[in-house]
C-alpha cells in the first residue's frame, strides 16, 4: 500500500514537472492576459505596435506602401521560376506551396529533424540539383516572404506529433528561450515576457506571443528583408552571446517552440518593423 | 657614505632589471597562452554558447602582440579564457533555474 502511494506521488511529481506543449501555450496566454488585462492578445502579432500607439500610427501609414512589397514580388518571381530539371518549388510543397506558412516549422518523422520553411526551400533546391541560397537575406528571404504572403489570415498550426524526438526538440527550444546567456545574462524571456511593452532605450519590446507569425520581416535598421534566424543571431549578439549559425539545430528547435506558442494566432507575414 | 649610496643604486637597478626580465612576456609565452586559450574556448563551445567578448579579446591580444606588447597580449588572452569560464558557470547555474521563468 505504501509503495502504491509513493508511486502515485512520483507520477504526479513527474507529470507536474513536464507540462505538455499545449499546457505551456495556455499558461503563456494566461500570463499575458494577466499582464495586459485590457489588451486583445491577438494584437500581439503586431509586435511593438501592439503597445506603442505613436509608433503604431507611423507603421499603419507605412503599410500603405510597405517596404517588403518588392520582396514579395521578387519572391513570387523566384518561386515560379523552374529549375534546370524543369521542376519548381511548387513540386516540393503541399498545395503547391501556397497558404502553408502556418504549418512550419514541422517535425519530420523520417529524419527526426525540425524543418523550418527556409530549410524546406533550400532542401527543395538541393533535391532538384540547385545550389542552396544564403539563409539570412536575399532570394531565400524573398521566397519565404511570398509564401508567407499567400498564408496571410491563416492560423498558426504547428504540430508536435506523438514522437519523443519531437517533444525533445520542443523542450530544447523551450529551455533555450528561458535560459540566460551572454555577458549581459539575458534570456529571451527577460525581454519578451517580463519586459514586454517596456522601453529598452528607444525601442519598445514586443511580446513573445505572436512573435513567430509575421516572418520574414523588413527591418528599417537592416534596410532589407531578413529571416527569423537573422533576428535570432542579432538578439544573441545584443546580449553578447556568440550567435549560432542560421538554421542550426539550436535555432530550429527554438523556432519550433516559439512558433508553437503562437498557435491559433493569425499569420501576418511578411511584416515591417523598425 | 658614497660607497653605500652606489651599492644601493646598483642593488635597485639590478632588482629592476632582474624583475623586468622575469616578468615581461615574450612571443613564445603569448603563442603558448594563445594555443591554450583556443583549446579552452573550443572545449567550452562544445558545452555552451560563449560570450562574444572572448573573440574580441583574442583579436585585441593579436593586435597587442603585433605591436610587440606581449604583456598586454597575454593578459588579453587570459581574460578571454576567463570569459569562457564565466559563460560555462552561467550555463551550469541556468541548468538548475531556467524553469523558474516558465509560466505555470
Amino acid at each position: 500500500m505504501k509503495s502504491f502511494f509513493i508511486a502515485c506521488f512520483l507520477f504526479l511529481a513527474v507529470a507536474s514537472a513536464h507540462a505538455t506543449p499545449e499546457e505551456d501555450r495556455l499558461a503563456l496566454r494566461e500570463f499575458f492576459a494577466q499582464r495586459f488585462p485590457d489588451m486583445d492578445l491577438n494584437e500581439m502579432i503586431n509586435g511593438l505596435y501592439a503597445f506603442d500607439e505613436g509608433a503604431r500610427e507611423q507603421w499603419v501609414e507605412m503599410e500603405d506602401f510597405p517596404p517588403y512589397e518588392i520582396a514579395i514580388e521578387d519572391g513570387e518571381g523566384a518561386f515560379n521560376k523552374t529549375f534546370a530539371n524543369g521542376k519548381s518549388y511548387a513540386d516540393c510543397f503541399e498545395n503547391g506551396g501556397i497558404g502553408i506558412r502556418q504549418n512550419y516549422p514541422r517535425f519530420d518523422t523520417e529524419s527526426g529533424e525540425i524543418i523550418t520553411l527556409e530549410w524546406a526551400i533550400n532542401q527543395c533546391r538541393k533535391d532538384n540539383g540547385e545550389a542552396p541560397l544564403p539563409w539570412l537575406t536575399g532570394e531565400l528571404a524573398a521566397i519565404s516572404a511570398y509564401m508567407a504572403y499567400t498564408s496571410r489570415g491563416n492560423e498558426m498550426s504547428v504540430v508536435i506529433p506523438d514522437d519523443p524526438r519531437a517533444l525533445e526538440a520542443y523542450e530544447s527550444g523551450k529551455e533555450y528561450y528561458y535560459t540566460r546567456r551572454g555577458q549581459l545574462e539575458f534570456a529571451c524571456e527577460n525581454c519578451h515576457m517580463q519586459s514586454a511593452g517596456n522601453k529598452l532605450r528607444a525601442d519598445t519590446l514586443s511580446a513573445m506571443l505572436g512573435q513567430a507569425t509575421h516572418w520574414p520581416v523588413y527591418r528599417s535598421k537592416w534596410g532589407e528583408i531578413g529571416t527569423l534566424h537573422k533576428r535570432f543571431k542579432e538578439c544573441n549578439s545584443q546580449v553578447r552571446a556568440k550567435p549560432y549559425e542560421a538554421q542550426s539545430k539550436v535555432y530550429r528547435e527554438l523556432e519550433y517552440f516559439l512558433s508553437y506558442m503562437s498557435n491559433g494566432m493569425e499569420m501576418n507575414g511578411p511584416a515591417s518593423r523598425r | 657614505m658614497k660607497r653605500n649610496l652606489s651599492t644601493l643604486i646598483f642593488a635597485i637597478l639590478a632588482t629592476l632589471v632582474f624583475n623586468t626580465s622575469a616578468m615581461a612576456a615574450d612571443e613564445a609565452e603569448y603563442q603558448a597562452a594563445l594555443a591554450n586559450a583556443r583549446q579552452a574556448l573550443a572545449d567550452a563551445q562544445q558545452q555552451v554558447q560563449l560570450w562574444t567578448t572572448s573573440e574580441v579579446l583574442l583579436e585585441e591580444a593579436a593586435e597587442a602582440a603585433a605591436s610587440g606588447n606581449f604583456d598586454l597580449a597575454v593578459e588579453q588572452v587570459n581574460e578571454a579564457v576567463l570569459h569562457a569560464e564565466l559563460a560555462l558557470a552561467t550555463a551550469e547555474r541556468e541548468k538548475k533555474v531556467w524553469q523558474k521563468g516558465v509560466p505555470k
